[in-house]
């Protein structure tokens, strides 16, 4: 149970520390930033507790808030996907599974995985911009952030999904 | 109670969810420029729109108090307006004074002054006038009141702020005159039947003047200086007893639109005044 929790938040130091220093800085064309902390949140098991993936997520979304000068608004967003989480995984992933299964492309497929993906990546998108532009007057440039954005994490997610091992 | 509770218990994450993102929230417009900029801006219409709605409301019910401070100011500038006016006059009368020729001629042996015609009668036999100006601004009877066009009266009595003039237009006024050119003096006197016209009566036969003279005060009299101008000869002919000549004169002065005259007193007035009472 320690071991589980060190390792998670390992996981979270390490995926924290490579969001801040690396992804963050990268503005694909001026508009595509690939947060691929998320990935933390995808990976959580699937009958984590609604209050502890709103924890993870809060925590992670304000450090990368902190770092990237941005207060709260990765925050708002990382809270809001840690919170629809667990209904969007039941909605791929059968319920006959392990309470500690993760999901990954090797054990429930590419397409189901990229999907789950996906539906994340977009709600979180959605909302990060328009916080960040703080209004909807401005659809166009909206979706193209939104979609650039989305597209830039998912390649990235599916880079990590191929080369982890089995 | 305790199904409250249950409820607070079952859905804990709700509350979770909700406090971490105002929490969030509150950082992005604590610490972001532009979203508090925007948040502020937007919530302060808002504030904006529900203050002007009341104001609007509240100021139904100041509308009394309102419309009697504005009666209450409009009055004020009424007066203040009426006064500016009055000083204005004045101040126009006594410019057109200075310009005047018979001031000119006659400011030191006279006192001049100027006065506004308040009351006007023209179609009676008897006319009157009155000014603006009495006792109080140094106006007596006898003295003699003139316009820029010519001569319009005596004097005839006069109240602390207020006089009565005998204007040519009345029956009781005797006007000593002359013809300009001419050192025989006579008397103009009105027949009470047209406003623009008065008649020259007792002029000897011997006497030279034609149609288009004018005539001018004598100057013989306490009230007036002389060579005021009164009217100009308009026809001739002969008395009823054939032993003067009678001149229709056609008046100067227009009475209907008569406005502001000057009032001429002798400087010396309170003096004779004084002395002719002393008469034994």
């Amino acid at each position: 149970m320690t071991r589980t929790y060190l390792i998670r938040f390992c996981n979270f130091v390490i995926l924290a520390l490579v969001q801040v220093l690396i992804f963050s800085n990268i503005h694909l064309f001026g508009y595509a930033t690939a947060y691929i902390y998320l990935l933390f949140i995808l990976k959580l098991p699937r009958l984590t507790s609604r209050n502890e993936l709103l924890m993870w997520g809060f925590f992670l979304g304000l450090i990368v808030d902190i770092f990237g000068n941005t207060p709260g608004i990765n925050a708002m967003a990382a809270t809001a996907v840690a919170f629809t989480r667990n209904s969007i995984m039941s909605a791929f992933i059968t319920k006959e599974t392990a309470d500690d299964f993760i999901p990954s492309v090797h054990n429930v497929g590419v397409a189901r995985y990229l999907s789950y993906a996906l539906v994340c990546l977009l709600q979180f998108y959605i909302l990060l911009f328009i916080l960040e532009l703080f209004t909807i007057n401005y659809p166009i440039p909206l979706l193209i952030n939104v979609s650039s954005s989305c597209l830039l994490t998912m390649l990235f997610i599916a880079v990590a999904e191929f080369f982890t091992r089995k | 109670m305790q199904v409250l509770l249950n409820f607070f218990i079952k859905h804990n994450h709700w509350f979770l969810f909700l406090l971490l993102e105002g929490i969030s929230f509150m950082l992005i417009v604590r610490f972001n420029n532009y979203q508090s900029a925007s948040f502020f801006t937007a919530t302060n219409r808002v504030a904006g729109d529900v203050y002007s709605m009341i104001t609007n409301v509240n100021a139904y019910f100041g509308l009394k108090k309102e419309n009697e401070e504005l009666l209450k100011h409009n009055l004020d500038l009424t007066k203040e307006l009426t006064e500016l006016q009055e000083q204005l006059a004045t101040l126009t009368a006594r410019e057109a004074l200075d310009s005047n020729a018979v001031y000119e001629r006659n400011r030191e042996r006279y006192l001049f002054n100027t006065a506004r015609v308040v009351n006007n009668s023209l179609n009676s036999f008897n006319n009157y006038i009155v000014l603006d100006k009495g006792t109080a601004d140094g106006v007596h009877p006898e003295m003699g009141v003139f316009g820029n066009d010519g001569v319009v009266g005596v004097i005839y009595t006069a109240s602390e702020h207020y006089s009565l003039v005998v204007p040519l237009l009345n029956s009781k006024s005797n006007i000593s005159c002359r013809v300009r050119n001419n050192d025989n003096f006579c008397t103009l006197q009105w027949d009470g039947e047209d406003i623009s016209y008065s008649y020259l009566i007792d002029l000897p036969r011997y006497t030279k003047f034609e149609q288009g003279d004018t005539v001018v005060t004598s100057g013989f009299s306490s009230i007036f200086p002389g060579d005021i101008p009164v009217g100009i000869i308009d026809r001739v002919e002969e008395s009823k007893n054939g032993m003067f000549y009678r001149a229709r004169v056609k008046i100067l002065t227009d009475f209907a639109s008569l406005n502001s005259v000057y009032v001429i007193g002798n400087r010396g007035y309170e003096e004779q005044q004084e002395l002719e009472n002393k008469k034994p």
